[in-house]
């Protein structure tokens, strides 16, 4: 990568940061680089600390990075915070109100961000201003921008387009006579792929796996998940319902998917806590319902607009009792995308409830997803009719046989009766305190791991056969892929592995792998090296060691590679 | 022609005998061939206690849940099938206890769902402990002092809420008891039938003869499309204990307000790829 560089914008919350983040965002994009935006905000509307980071490369990215080498900061606190990260040669844009107060710096330029937006017609275009004085300081042509500005505003009002595009000019006119260190020669090339945010792909998702109905209740950072599919569901047919809490959410569902639709929630451990009762009420009664459980930092409240991926060992264990389920997570856009259409279809073909555990980092970040997003030709059913049955009048919804898996009715559809029962029940769907059958009704539930098995991918590897492995799950993806390319460049040999499908456990590609490496390390943001304790508990190989991190904030590169340089001296 | 007989399970029954919920389960059967409901056409879900083992002694297609979480589960499937008659039985721990939420959100939904609500004011499966409904002062082995919290009045509050169908009923009145069912099935909307019955087991304060002297059918010359008489009825002003219709007026239920469902309900729709097709390649533009 020859560009490769960082943009923080920093203020108060309510004052237009991501604006300025995603108009440079969308600018940068169109000229086909490579961006990340990663959002770090506090939970509260007003006030306090807030800052995106924008990270722009010719080459792709997919996690943030600790160099810093422009900084927009609207308030004061935010030169002060991140100031000791800019690079030897970086600026930071300040406000002219501000400009007497913050420490005066060489790599401080005061821009007049309210000022210039008052003279293009309001005050409100400040974040158009600071975008436009950052992309003319890195180089971009201003028509990309105005292009972007053109997208933007063209359909909501003509004179707010061309004050935007006026306050985009008075942008570009600030950055005149300052030369940036990392300022590069744009080649305009045509844009790679789309840019999007793990909430939207996990909407996306779930609208290809077929969902038709969907409650949740309010929580960080699950609600951009809903908040999608609302907005995309004028177009099919899903309706969405704000439960009174999570209880009621995940109850809705394995209604609704009992009566024959697929469905799903989406919340946080806190919720996810709530609907454990209902994740064992979906395993006894068979019922095939999707969770989403978007991780950030507990327990408890915890930090609800921050990103943690320390819920790997609750999800698989959680509930009473012992049942099979599907455990997913996904690292991209594009596997938020699949996994969750994946997540549906498995769900619904093993009777089993699926869990897809995300994070805030995914689902707030915008990445650029390059990869194609396909929705299956057919949803196959999974159910049976009257026509399937010699005599439906007979029917029996947990009827045994090897698979476990008996075929599934659904209520008023026909001559069938659907008994479901959440007592341990016989064949019909009666309570049974029967001694055999509650062994023979255990035993089907459990008998349907075998098949799920044979659905489970095997982990993805980048650079077979190193000596040293890095093994990530989830959201780690990007940081941890980053991190072994680093290390290769400095010599050493090494590898990575990235899991996606956690649960059934791929214990036999697992192994197989981690035979043959040297020594792996995991990398998680978690305290315990849940995915390494995991891979122990299944596999019996044990990681030299393990990168991790639990302050709410996402991993860099950086941080790992050293991490294991000190780690491997 | 449905008969009530179609409604006979073989399954045997676990009630306790003199149980009021006999008198309940008779009172559905009756209702439901009254109106020509045939055991495939009807949902019944229930959560836990007696009350919510019902469904499993008459013929029907049943979800017999969690305890407090039958009304969740009835409104999702509801949603996902909005042609399916769905009935809803349980009891006053299950309902106004640990499902005390969900009832009172159900109820602002106006779910298209009628709530049997077997109120026998005492916990039965697990022998004993006050229910939500237990009088100021009973006393049980958990609460040898006698309760001391004020009983819940469900019928105040499912008025407060603006329930479109507020009834009781009695365990012993089967005729009463059938007519109500019946009409609380017709309604469209939530509808509430709370009712009064007797637990011969572990009740002994509320007892059929404590019944029997307080039971009295709602004065002919009640207005049951007056919310506000209805609410002075549901507080009472003296011993008795009226049964019948205390409110009915219909409006348009959870289901009805939503236009996409005017169609056809979700589980009728077939999986059409290309509604996505625009969507799967959008982003931020």
């Amino acid at each position: 990568m020859t560009v490769d560089i960082s943009v923080l914008i920093g203020g108060e919350a309510g004052q237009g940061i991501q604006t300025v983040g995603l108009l440079m965002a969308r600018t940068c994009h169109r000229a086909g680089l490579y961006v990340i935006v990663v959002n770090d905000f506090e939970s509260r509307i007003r006030g306090g600390h807030s800052f995106i980071q924008l990270r722009i490369s010719d080459g792709p990215v997919h996690a943030p990075t600790q160099d810093l080498h422009l900084m927009v900061a609207l308030d004061e606190r935010t030169y002060r915070l991140h100031q000791s990260d800019l690079q030897e040669g970086g600026l930071a844009l300040i406000p002219k109100d501000d400009g007497d107060t913050m420490v005066q710096h060489h790599q401080c330029k005061i821009v007049d961000f309210a000022g210039l937006a008052q003279k293009a017609g309001n005050k409100i275009l400040s974040n158009t201003v600071a975008a436009g004085t950052c992309l003319a300081l890195i180089g971009a042509p201003f028509d990309l921008f105005e292009n972007v500005l053109k997208t933007t505003f063209e359909q909501v009002e003509e004179k707010r387009l061309a004050q935007n595009v006026q306050a985009a000019q008075y942008g570009y006119a600030a950055a005149e006579e300052h030369t940036f260190r990392w300022s590069w020669r744009w080649d305009r090339t045509s844009p790679k792929g789309r840019l999007i945010d793990g909430a939207h792909a996990v909407a996306l998702g779930a609208l290809a796996g077929d969902c038709r109905f969907s409650a949740f209740y309010p929580m960080s950072p699950a609600t951009g998940i809903i908040q999608r599919l609302v907005d995309m569901a004028a177009a099919v047919p899903l309706v969405v319902e704000q439960a009174e809490d999570e209880l009621a959410a995940v109850n809705m569902v394995i209604g609704a998917a009992f009566a024959g639709v697929r469905a799903m929630t989406a919340t946080s451990g806190g919720g996810f806590s709530l609907m454990t009762e209902g994740l064992g009420l979906a395993a006894i009664t068979e019922t095939p319902i999707v969770i989403v459980n978007a991780q950030r930092p507990g327990p408890a409240t915890g930090l609800p607009t921050r990103t943690a991926q320390a819920d790997l060992q609750f999800v698989i264990h959680a509930s009473q009792d012992e049942f099979p389920r599907f455990v997913f997570a996904p690292g991209t856009p594009f596997e938020a995308f699949t996994v969750t259409a994946r997540a549906f279809e498995l769900s619904d073909r093993f009777q089993v409830p699926a869990v897809i555990l995300v994070d805030q980092f995914l689902n707030d970040s915008i990445f650029v997803a390059e990869e194609a997003f396909e929705a299956p030709e057919a949803a196959r059913p999974f159910t049976i009719t009257d026509g399937d049955l010699d005599d439906p009048t007979l029917y029996r919804r947990y009827a045994l046989n090897d698979s476990g898996i008996s075929p599934r009715a659904l209520p008023c559809r026909g001559l069938a009766r659907v008994k479901v029962c959440s007592d341990e029940h016989d064949e019909a769907g009666h309570i049974t305190e029967d001694a055999a059958i509650r062994d023979a009704m255990a035993g089907k539930r459990h008998a349907k791991y075998q098949a799920m098995r044979e659905q489970i991918r095997p982990p993805e590897v980048i650079h077979a056969g190193s000596d040293i492995v890095l093994i990530s799950w989830g959201s780690m993806r990007g940081a941890m892929i980053e991190a072994v390319n680093q290390l290769r460049a400095d010599g050493i040999n090494c590898g990575g592995l990235h899991m996606i499908d956690l649960w059934p456990f791929p214990d036999a590609a697992m192994g197989e792998i981690l035979e043959k490496a040297a020594q792996f390390f995991v990398v998680e943001q978690n305290r315990t090296a849940q995915l390494g304790q995991l891979i122990r508990q299944q596999t019996g190989y044990r990681y030299a060691d393990a990168v991790l991190k639990t302050n709410g904030r996402p991993m860099c590169a950086g941080e790992i590679t050293e991490a294991i340089k000190t780690k491997l001296k | 022609m449905v008969s009530i007989n179609d409604y006979h399970s073989d399954y045997p029954n676990h009630w306790c005998p003199g149980c009021g919920n006999f008198g309940i389960l008779e009172a559905m059967k009756a209702a439901l061939a009254a109106l020509e409901l045939p055991p495939e056409k009807i949902l019944i879900v229930s959560g836990i206690g007696q009350a919510a083992k019902t469904p499993h002694f008459l013929e029907c297609n049943y979800f017999h849940s969690l305890h407090g979480r039958a009304l969740p589960i009835a409104t999702g499937a509801k949603i996902a099938n909005h042609h399916m008659t769905v009935l809803v039985n349980t009891g006053d721990g299950d309902c106004y206890g640990e499902g005390g939420n969900h009832f009172m959100h159900a109820i602002r939904r106006n779910i298209d769902v009628t709530v049997l609500a077997h109120n026998n004011r005492v916990y039965g499966l697990t022998k004993g402990q006050a229910s939500p409904t237990s009088m100021e002062g009973m006393q049980t082995k958990i609460q040898p002092g006698g309760v001391i919290m004020g009983a819940f009045n469900p019928l105040a509050v499912a008025l407060s809420l603006g329930a479109g169908f507020v009834a009781r009923g009695f365990s012993s009145d089967g005729d009463q008891l059938r007519d109500l069912i019946q009409a609380g099935i017709r309604h469209r909307g939530f509808a509430l039938i709370d009712i009064m019955q007797p637990c011969v087991s572990f009740n002994q304060v509320n007892t059929h003869k404590w019944y029997k002297d307080r039971i009295a059918p709602i004065e002919e010359n009640h207005d049951e499309t007056d919310r506000i008489s209805a609410v002075r009825l549901s507080l009472g002003t003296d011993d008795r204990i009226p049964t019948g219709i205390y409110y009915r007026r219909e409006s348009p239920s959870y289901t009805d307000r939503i236009d996409k469902l005017k169609d056809k309900p979700l589980t009728d729709h077939r999986y059409r790829p290309e509604l996505l097709k625009a969507l799967l390649t959008d982003g931020y533009p």
